[in-house]
């Protein structure tokens, strides 16, 4: 009975995201109909449709739909660990973490702003914003550590370090150039606008792996749903559990904020949305909340693009201005 | 217990006073008492006399104000909410004003010298009215990791949003100096505005306090001694939006001051509002005074942000709150 | 012997609960766990089910050590329902029992034919099958309290722990609650343990009762041989008038006062 619907869903999903892709291969400010996208793609478009299409736009699509995977996994994963609906990596000083060291990264390693990184540097970058937000999650994990790390614990100290880390970062922006200033600013603020196969190649394999063993051990976040010591009781270790899936979450986030930096609220409105639509099964949502998440992603992309054309605001921006109200009505629902 | 309210306000004051006077004598030059005295109460115009005058004086008078009235902003919103970890920069307010200021500066929305005020006010209330609304709608909001994280769900937004406007205005660096928090603009109008707000924002907190003090049973509780505790919740955050707003105006984001000095208050006098809050608003000030203090003469000729000091002390207090939290 | 205790010492949060506590819970027998608030009948309890580590001492679960079984090799022999399990928000009756089979699934694969038997074993055994498409938050109290059995009954286990099964709910729900767990009592032989703070209801359903007293056991046997004056006396600090019903067999408390009033 229910497998039905969930297909159905997924169909739906699956055909909404098609939708935004398309759209997203067309607008720009250069506008392509899709005959013109299909016969690029069948080999027969001119070089500035191939140069469109494979160089611009379809990167920063697949990018998108990267990024917003790993987010939707990582907040639907951080939301069934912590109990909390409200939970997703931005909050709990994750992805600040990241932000810190890549911040630190670009004040202390390239000299020339506005201009392409040095292909080097550009790969490092994933590395170190993995490196930083690990960093900052066993920070949070030891000061919320109390015979185990508690749930409620864990966000509240995630909360407090995610405030000690931006107070940190926004004085380090205050020593920077005005370029690199800029640079790290569109880059917290969340944007897919260096996006290259490059990234792409780079973060498809861990944001598969990872997705896929999140999926693969769905049934241990259904299970902890039913608080640590029930859970306990029919024979999870809750402890060990909780932690391999908080390294799970912030490994995806830190995928996710290396190559599009802060996008705020998609982790936690890709899951709401998934939960919203197909209950609680861990093995249903997970993937649900990476593809809601994508189709947000690609379509706010659109509206990032184009709305001041030629000048691109960062795409985070435009999800949260779609999230907030939605946020809002979440804090205010029902009784 | 009346005993130890009067030392520690004995001593708070002694530590203010101190503070007022160093943070009027120190500076990139520095001035003896009795220059300090004679740009005051005999101004001739000499070069020291306006050093004092237009520089040091209003500086002083400002970081008094506003750590003072940061402090009872916070205090109040820990009443209300029934948690000692509340604040208005943890919870989004600050920030909200934040965003609003910049939003008035990108745009000369609001012109003129009390444009920011405006703008700030406006910012405060929105975003204190929402976190008023989410405490008091739903009752597992009442459930404080919910609303702090919906707090600081919404100060980030506020603050990237805020961040996205100045880079697009170009004003990018100027807001990152606001967001850090500090006393560089310092004018005898703002002291004004200022000190009419605290006077104002004090005399009715105290008159809340023992209302406040009631509440501490719980909604319940509260209504069957015969207090309405949504209507005392909604006054209270009509002072603490002014206060936010303010403040953020004269002198940016500065956070944690509400969170650490209640706290530090609270564990000498008890959760007695009446006498938490005045001695809240002595000790915000002396901590304020020293903060900028440090912030002028740490790394002189540069200015620190005097937002990063009172972070430095404020979240390793914020934890140690957080990790008695039971789960 | 179905679940033997030697010189435990557990703690919560540096502050100890229990200070070698020595037990032995007889099988399939319903053993009634009495005492004060804070006398550390829970933390027994917990620590019995190893969802609170023990500071000292071992647990025996039919003959083996506890310490050298895996999560999930406990949870196929015992099941625990603790005092106030958390309801996942929009669960249904049977997905929530189907938890039960957690224990017993391997790392991918779904719930399997003998799993749904189980599980519809399970909710037939508690009165819940016809509720088996509703939500679990939808439900009453009584109702509720029945479905979180079920979900400890679908472990299949031989021995069942509850923390304070018929806290919240009113008389005639807390009778129905324990009729039902005498019913698998009698029916299934499961071993059951329960922490309770109704004397009447430990007395008319135990066969078995210990008393604790700040961390120790004060008293254990049959009702008949342990609700005493004297016991309840330093148990609860209280004068209690018994009533022994030789046809029942056990003690009816009728009327009780604080000493020395």
């Amino acid at each position: 009975m229910c497998r039905s619907k969930n297909k159905k869903i997924f169909l739906a999903a699956c055909i909404l995201l098609a939708a935004a892709v398309c759209l997203s291969l067309t607008m720009g400010s250069y506008q392509m109909t899709l005959e013109e996208i299909f016969a690029t793609f069948f080999g027969k478009g001119n070089r500035l449709w191939e140069f469109t299409i494979y160089e611009s736009r379809l990167p920063r699509i697949v990018l998108a739909v990267i990024v917003a995977s790993a987010l939707g996994i990582s907040g639907c994963i951080l939301q069934a660990v912590t109990r909390n609906p409200l939970a997703e990596p931005g909050v709990v000083g994750i992805n600040a973490g990241a932000a810190l060291m890549v911040v630190l990264w670009i004040a202390a390693g390239t000299k020339a702003y506005y201009s392409v990184l040095p292909v080097s540097s550009a790969m490092l970058m994933p590395a170190v914003a993995m490196f930083g937000s690990l960093l900052s999650l066993a920070v949070v994990c030891a000061l919320s550590y109390k015979q185990g790390i508690g749930a409620i614990r864990f966000i509240l100290c995630g909360i407090g370090v995610n405030a000690a880390i931006n107070a940190v970062i926004s004085f380090c922006q205050l020593s920077m150039s005005k370029g690199d200033f800029n640079q790290v600013l569109t880059w917290t603020n969340g944007s897919l606008w260096g996006s290259s196969w490059n990234y792409i190649v780079l973060t498809i394999p861990p944001v598969l792996v990872l997705g896929g063993v999140a999926v693969c051990r769905a049934k241990v976040l259904d299970v902890l749903a039913l608080g640590d010591e029930l859970a306990s009781g029919v024979g999870l270790s809750v402890h060990r559990e909780r932690a391999f899936f908080l390294v799970l979450a912030t490994l995806l986030a830190a995928c996710a904020t290396a190559v599009a930096g802060n996008i705020a609220f998609l982790a936690l409105l890709g899951p709401q949305l998934a939960k919203k639509l197909a209950g609680n099964q861990h093995k249903v949502i997970l993937p649900l909340s990476a593809m809601i998440a994508s189709i947000l992603l690609v379509g706010a992309d659109v509206i990032a693009r184009t709305l001041f054309s030629p000048i691109e605001i960062p795409v985070g921006i435009v999800v949260s201005i779609v999230g907030v109200p939605y946020f809002i009505y979440l804090m205010l629902k029902g009784k | 217990m009346k005993r130890k309210v009067a030392i520690l306000a004995a001593v708070g004051i002694l530590v203010l006073l101190a503070g007022m006077m160093l943070s009027v004598m120190l500076g990139a030059k520095e001035l003896s008492i009795q220059q300090v005295f004679h740009g005051i109460f005999g101004f001739e115009g000499s070069l020291d006399d306006q050093l004092v005058r237009d520089v040091r004086l209003p500086r002083m008078l400002l970081s008094v104000l506003v750590g003072g009235m940061l402090a009872i902003g916070g205090a109040l919103m820990q009443g209300i909410l029934r948690n000692p970890i509340a604040e208005p920069s943890v919870l989004g307010v600050t920030q909200g004003a934040t965003l609003a200021v910049a939003v008035s500066s990108v745009s000369s929305l609001a012109g003129g010298a009390y444009g920011n005020f405006v703008m700030a006010l406006a910012g405060a209330a929105v975003s204190g009215g929402l976190i008023l609304l989410f405490s008091m709608h739903r009752a597992s909001n009442q459930n404080f990791s919910r609303i702090l994280l919906a707090g600081t769900a919404m100060s980030m937004f506020f603050l990237s949003m805020a961040s996205v406007l100045a880079l697009v205005g170009n004003r990018s660096q100027e807001l990152a100096f606001w967001v850090a928090g500090g006393f560089r603009t310092s004018s005898w109008p703002a002291v004004a505005v200022l000190s009419f707000t605290g006077a104002a924002a004090m005399l009715v907190s105290v008159l809340l306090a023992g209302k406040i003090n009631l509440l501490a049973m719980g909604d319940e509780m509260a209504l069957a001694v015969g207090i309405l505790p949504e209507k005392v919740k909604r006054q209270t955050i009509m002072i603490v939006v002014p206060i936010c707003a303010v403040c953020v105006a004269v002198a940016g984001n500065i956070g944690f001051v509400g969170l650490f000095v209640p706290h530090i208050v609270r564990k000498i006098v008890g959760n007695d509002y009446r006498a938490l809050i005045p001695l809240s608003f002595v000790f915000g000030a002396a901590v304020m005074v020293f903060a900028d203090i440090a912030a002028r003469m740490l790394m002189a000729p540069y200015e620190l942000p005097v937002g990063l000091f009172c972070a430095f002390i404020g979240v390793p207090v914020f934890l140690m709150l957080v990790r008695k939290e039971k789960n | 012997m179905s679940i033997e205790v030697k010189n435990l010492c557990a703690a919560y949060n540096e502050r100890v609960i229990l200070s070698d506590v020595n037990l032995k819970i007889p099988k399939g027998r319903i053993t009634m766990l009495i005492g004060q608030n804070g006398c550390g009948k829970s933390t027994l309890l917990k620590t019995m089910a190893r969802i609170l580590p023990a500071k000292k001492g071992d647990i025996f679960l039919e003959g083996k050590n506890m310490a050298g079984m895996t999560k999930k090799a406990i949870a196929r022999r015992l099941a625990v329902l603790p005092q106030s399990p958390v309801v996942p928000e929009g669960i249904l009756v049977k997905e929530l029992v189907g938890y039960g089979r957690f224990p017993y699934q391997k790392p991918l694969s779904g719930l399997g034919r003998e799993d749904h038997k189980i599980i519809n074993w399970a909710m037939e055994k508690t009165g819940v099958y016809e509720l088996r498409e509703r939500k679990v938050e939808e439900l009453s109290g009584g109702q509720r309290q029945r479905v979180w059995l079920a979900l400890a009954l679908a472990q299949k286990t031989g021995v069942l722990l509850l923390d304070e099964p018929t806290t919240y709910l009113d008389m005639a729900h807390q009778l129905e609650i324990l009729e039902l767990l005498k019913k698998l009592n009698q029916e299934e032989e499961v071993t059951i343990v329960v922490v309770i703070h109704e004397l009447n209801h430990a007395a008319k359903f135990g066969d078995h009762i210990v008393g604790l007293k700040n961390g120790e056991v004060l008293f254990e046997g049959t009702p008949e041989d342990v609700i005493c004056r004297e016991n309840l006396r330093n148990l609860y600090e209280i004068d209690a008038v018994l009533v022994n019903q030789r046809e029942k067999g056990y003690p009816i408390c009728m009327d009780y006062s604080l000493i020395g009033r």
